[in-house]
């Protein structure tokens, strides 16, 4: 009361909301470097110091009103462009996903074989006379039986050991099976330890209860960074593109891979590679004549409206609450329904209108079934705009120019549409740049297709620059992120350049400086 | 900053910390074995692996569940050492990626628990010679017809294509044959095979990189005679699409579907027999082989690190691999069991209708060869385009044909080196 009476409870309601924010942010900290997330980490740790020192001082009173949003800034804009930046510099697809560490390490458990027999043994784990583990391994069909830890391997007759009615031993001299309660605890070493056989050979445990006879083939030496096949002789080399590969045979390479530092290359390929390039350009003018299309009709419709709409007509409430209801529809429905009635065989266009167009299975018809779903999405948008422009422009003008013997025509086009251009400009700008990123629409409506691969085809003919991008990056069975960080990047600038140009042209920073 | 200040700052920092201590997450124990699900075989396994807690003495067993299919592929997709499981119940298809990106470790099984399965479901986990995982459950489809439309089962293609065409108006059939489940390219494998071709040809239970696997005149021929009209139109019989394919069947409007063993249940709540068979062939006694793949209990690199493979492995054997297990399991999941023996149980007529379908036209699913390679393309894409082109764009059969057994042929010589 006395805090409340003092007029101070702001600022304890400030420590309060800076302790609860420090709290989240420090176990945010915590698990990220746990999870190995150095960098995460390091911009939380930064967070949490700018937090503390701009709430608690008075160092600067215009920060503590811009930190939350520069903070966002930097975590949700600046930090995955430039992730995605150094993304598309690295060999990072299926196959060249972990570190080299862990691909060297994955190579070489993978490289061990079985002998020709399969040869696998009936297993108890435990300890031997020493305390170390080991095995007590049966051989039913040969009828051998022996202990081996990772070092000896000592054999037995059966009339020296204990034999359940499978024939598998239970017990041998000096040896000590595990109790279960001790089997999570010796997991790791039983799975990890090359149980002796002979000099060639070694046992991997699959299990607790399966032991199999194995034997290393391909073996990393570290001072080289190849890898040697021990039979063949075959050497394996760092391929300067996340593989071992085969140095009289670069087209052999081991797996997993790894993500490896390629600089340039995806963008050169951009360019230089025909695989590559034919289908980004295709995809790239589709993309350019989709947004201006869609502005277009949008636009055009939108305007149209509303000059219906500006004149006194029976029943424009009505119709105004009508225009607008695609626009308050959640637009993935939209998308949805309208791909259901533009289905060829059973969707309602087709019945309506007695024809059999395969609206999806045909790129022309898929590009205007794109383009009229998109109008029908966007046109409400555009009348709200243009409706609140009409009015902003006053009638004085035009009933001037009427007084002047201007044709209704020559007042729309000399002053109406200038004027409302002036006004929505900006907003054109804003909806190419939105519509150039449309992914929703292509992905739910047509995936991107039609398009025929039996005629070498890689992208959809509805496929736009974003919807491409998440096909190369997730769309297909070998994906290539690295690649598709490229493509993105390349997004970034024109949609930059285009948000740029439409700021500077709509003079909107003007008022800042 | 003055004592006052000071004192506040520490005061923050003490309120912090207590806070993210109290609430930071604790490292799983090693003990426990992590198994992710989707939400369907999420919940059966958690009812069926809690109900006999003792499948791998000495560990636990959580099941993690999540909200879709797709929502299970995404977190595979971004596991981590640190978040990933230790075994995956997924899809075959997703054995040789993942374990191209390092994320499956390899698993060898006792002959006594390979015998419980046949060889091909191995086919299905395996990349580069080395298996990932057990199989669980048979994905398949398998023809169903309308017996208010068609009265007996037909025997051939030409029987079901007679059907359609006498019955067209009459009955105001929408399509003959329609893909309900599985999509225009893996439900539709049947179909294609029915008509003489396919995406690769068995030899002995390996593939034949040998034959062509398909012959273009043949199968432009039979598409000719029972798909397309006299100026070479599709006459509607097979449509190129899925879509409202489910729908118009239930609603009799097709006589004959290829459906899925994961959407039965809908089929007999409308009242329809399970009077499944594979899609009939040419001559009467053949048939088209449809995929048979299975979903697979893949064992995962996380486990190793966390300290639980031979734990992880242990319960791939004792509960996904054993008999006991999938009885368990299928009694619950209803789905037709990889296992021998747990074939054998008291199964739904559903389980019995995919299963002996798919015995009788079986051919493994091995996404080595269907996910295609670099310079040529995946079977899942060329398929659908195939049919667009003869049955959509009125393209020629035969020219069609040709450029999918060529790029079948690349795939089948990539593929057969990583089998």
């Amino acid at each position: 009361m006395k805090l409340l009476y003092r007029g101070k409870v702001t600022k304890t309601a400030k420590y309060l909301v800076v302790a609860f924010v420090s709290a989240i942010l420090a176990l945010l900290i915590q698990s990220a470097f746990a999870q190995g997330e150095y960098e995460i980490a390091a911009f939380l740790a930064i967070a949490l110091v700018s937090i503390v020192i701009v709430y608690l001082t008075d160092i600067s009173i215009p920060f503590k009103f811009l930190l939350p949003g520069m903070l966002f800034l930097f975590a949700f804009v600046i930090g995955p462009i430039v992730y995605t930046l150094v993304m598309s510099t690295f060999q990072y697809q299926t196959g060249n996903y972990i570190s080299k560490d862990d691909a060297i390490s994955r190579i070489q458990l993978l490289g061990v074989e079985a002998d020709e027999a399969g040869t696998s043994f009936d297993v108890v784990v435990g300890r031997d006379s020493a305390g170390k583990v080991a095995i007590l391994a049966s051989d039913i069909l040969t009828q051998s039986y022996f202990v081996a830890n990772k070092e000896v391997k000592r054999d037995f007759l059966s009339t020296d050991i204990t034999l359940n009615s499978d024939g598998i031993a239970t017990a041998a001299p000096g040896f000590t099976p595990i109790l279960d309660s001790e089997r999570s605890t010796l997991d790791f070493e039983v799975s990890s330890t090359r149980f002796r056989y002979s000099d060639e050979y070694f046992i991997l445990m699959e299990g607790s209860a399966l032991g199999v006879l194995k034997r290393q083939v391909l073996t990393y030496q570290k001072d080289k960074d190849v890898f040697v096949n021990l039979l063949d002789g075959r050497t394996f080399a760092d391929n300067g593109k996340g593989n071992y590969a085969d140095v009289n045979d670069p087209s052999q390479i081991l797996q997993p891979g790894w993500r490896s530092p390629i600089w340039f290359s995806h963008y050169i390929d951009l360019f230089t590679d025909s695989e590559v390039r034919k289908p980004l350009i295709r995809v790239f003018i589709w993309t350019i004549i989709f947004a201006s299309l869609t502005v277009l009709t949008q636009f055009s419709l939108g305007l149209l409206l509303a000059l219906a709409m500006n004149r006194p007509i029976r029943g424009r409430r009505i119709y105004r609450s009508i225009f607008i209801l695609p626009y308050a529809m959640p637009s993935i429905m939209s998308i949805l329904i309208w791909g259901g009635m533009f289905d060829t065989e059973f969707g309602a266009i087709n019945n309506l209108f007695g024809t059999d167009i395969a609206w999806f299975q045909n790129a022309l018809f898929a590009r205007a079934a794109v383009i009229i779903v998109n109008l029908w999405l966007g046109f409400p948008y555009f009348y709200l705009i243009c409706s609140g422009a009409l009015q902003a422009i006053p009638t004085e003008l035009s009933e001037a120019a009427a007084i002047d013997g201007a044709t209704p025509r020559q007042i729309f086009s000399k002053i109406t549409l200038p004027l409302l251009l002036q006004i929505v400009a900006p907003l054109l700008v804003a909806s190419f740049a939105f519509n150039f990123n449309n992914f929703n629409l292509i992905y739910l409506l047509t995936g991107g297709g039609p398009s025929s691969p039996l005629d070498g085809d890689i992208a959809g003919a509805t496929d736009i620059l974003i919807s491409y991008t998440y096909k190369i990056a997730f769309g297909t069975n070998i994906q290539n992120l690295g690649l598709a960080s490229a493509i993105s990047v390349i997004i970034f600038i024109i949609i930059a350049s285009i948000s740029l140009y439409g700021v500077r042209k709509s003079k909107v920073l003007d008022t800042f400086v | 900053m003055n004592k006052k200040r000071f004192g506040l700052t520490g005061v923050v920092a003490v309120i912090a910390l207590a806070f993210s201590t109290l609430v930071a997450p604790s490292a799983s124990a090693a003990t426990e074995i992590v198994v992710w699900a989707d939400e369907n075989r999420g919940p059966n396994l958690t009812k069926v692996i809690e109900a006999k807690g003792d499948w791998v003495s000495g560990y636990t067993v959580k099941v993690v569940t999540f909200s879709s299919f797709d929502a299970l592929k995404t977190a595979v997709d971004n596991a981590t050492d640190l978040t990933g499981p230790d075994i995956i119940v997924g899809a075959n298809d997703w054995v040789a990626t993942s374990a191209k990106n390092g994320k499956l470790a390899p698993i060898t099984l006792s002959s006594a628990v390979k015998k419980r399965f046949t060889e091909n479901n191995f086919f299905d986990l395996s990349y580069q010679g080395k298996l990932y995982g057990v199989p669980l459950d048979i994905n398949n489809v398998a023809m169903i017809y309308n017996e208010n439309l068609v009265k007996k089962a037909p025997k051939k293609l030409g029987d079901m294509v007679d059907y359609y065409n006498a019955n067209k108006e009459k009955k105001k059939l929408v399509a003959g044959l329609c893909i309900a489940g599985g999509g225009t390219s893996w439900g539709a494998h049947s179909v294609l095979s029915a008509l003489g071709g396919s995406a690769y040809r068995m030899k002995n239970g390996a593939v034949d990189s040998v034959v062509d696997p398909i012959n273009p005149k043949e199968l432009a021929k039979n598409i000719s005679k029972y798909f397309l009209d006299a100026k070479g139109k599709s006459t509607g019989f097979f449509p190129a699409s899925d879509a409202g394919c489910k729908d118009n069947f239930l609603a009799g409007k097709v006589p004959f579907a290829v459906i899925g063993n994961w959407e039965w249940k809908d089929y007999v709540y409308k009242g329809f027999k399970m009077n499944l068979m594979p899609v009939p062939g040419i001559k009467a006694g053949t048939y088209g082989q449809m995929f048979g793949s299975v979903s697979g209990a893949l064992l995962t690199t996380y486990a190793a690190k966390r300290g639980v493979e031979a734990g992880a492995k242990d319960l791939l054997v004792n509960f996904f691999a054993s008999t006991e297990g999938a009885i368990r399991y299928q009694s619950v999941e209803l789905r037709p069991p990889a296992e021998k023996n747990a074939q054998k149980a008291d199964l739904t007529a559903a389980q019995v209708g995919f299963g002996k379908a798919g015995s009788i036209a079986g051919i493994p699913q091995i996404g080595a060869i269907l996910n295609g390679t670099a310079g040529s393309k995946s079977y899942w894409d060329l398929l659908p385009a195939f049919w667009t082109a003869v049955l959509v764009d009125g393209k020629d059969p035969k020219s069609e044909a040709t450029k999918l057994n060529g790029f079948f042929k690349l795939n089948i010589a990539a593929g057969v080196k990583d089998l």
